[in-house]
């Protein structure tokens, strides 16, 4: 019987949530689309209920990483019901080949959307020739 | 997702009842909602118009929190109809000239003790909180007997 029950729990364990790369801490990622202009990359990126304090975004190494923490906590007397959104905090990487200039990238974030504005290095930007 | 059954080679020899079929239909139903738990989660937000949605109570109301990114607190429509409260919301996200709306819609049954004119929602950083107050005499009661 111990070991039947001890199946028994196996049969109630969730699967096992997707974690992003490289991350040591489980983490979610968050949804987001990336676009491209002539002279930026605009990234949004969909947080919900992570404040701006709460919400790192590093460049290193040629990796771009947004990691946001839920800033909400369930109050003491509160009593879960049914649960579909997750405590993990989200986590995001992108890489790119350096060529964005991170010293003019704008960040903007409201109702739990991050709008990023990262500007292409100017080396990367179309130039016409002039031809002598 | 959806599960094919498998056809013995040898089904045609027998036709199978509806009390031969059913022990399985409940284990396949299972096996694709856990399909959906996993599989379900890529761009969960941007394809399907559901949107997460927790519920709590605390011992004089329900919480209902939903994840709702980006949207205009004018474009949010909470509304209860007996016994389900319907969150439904849209999202207007520009590029460019073009503006484009997704519509985002849900519906949470909530217990029928709720007091329904006094349900009131919030909107910050992206999620949607909407308390109901539960009805009085659904909130335990607490009465204290003096003791001569």
């Amino acid at each position: 019987m111990p070991l039947f029950n001890s199946l028994i729990s196996n049969f109630n364990r969730t699967p096992a949530s997707r974690q992003s790369e490289q991350s040591s801490s489980p983490s979610r990622r968050p949804v987001y689309d990336v676009k491209e202009t002539d002279d930026a990359w605009g990234v949004t990126v969909h947080l919900p209920g992570v404040t701006k304090e709460n919400l790192s975004i590093t460049d290193e190494d040629g990796t771009l990483k947004i990691r946001g923490e839920r800033s909400w906590k369930q109050p003491a007397g509160w009593t879960n019901l049914y649960r579909e959104s997750s405590e993990l905090p989200f986590q995001l990487e992108l890489d790119h080949d350096n060529a964005i200039d991170a010293e003019k990238a704008v960040a903007e974030l409201n109702d739990g959307v991050l709008r990023l504005s990262l500007p292409k290095a100017e080396s990367r930007k179309p130039r016409k020739i002039a031809i002598a | 997702m959806r599960l094919v059954r498998y056809n013995h080679p040898l089904s045609r020899f027998y036709t199978p009842s509806p009390a031969f079929q059913t022990p399985w239909s409940g284990l396949e139903n299972e096996i694709s909602r856990l399909f959906d738990s996993v599989v379900g989660d890529f761009n969960t937000a941007s394809v399907t118009n559901r949107f997460p949605v927790d519920l709590y109570e605390d011992q004089e109301n329900y919480f209902v929190r939903a994840e709702l990114p980006g949207v205009d607190r004018a474009d949010i429509n909470v509304e209860v109809v007996e016994d389900f409260l319907n969150i439904t919301a849209s999202r207007k996200t520009k590029d460019g000239d073009q503006e484009q709306s997704y519509s985002l819609s849900r519906s949470v049954n909530v217990a029928d003790n709720v007091q329904a004119d006094k349900v009131s929602a919030q909107y910050e950083n992206g999620v949607l909180t909407v308390t109901l107050p539960k009805k009085e005499e659904a909130k335990p009661r607490k009465i204290a007997v003096s003791v001569n």
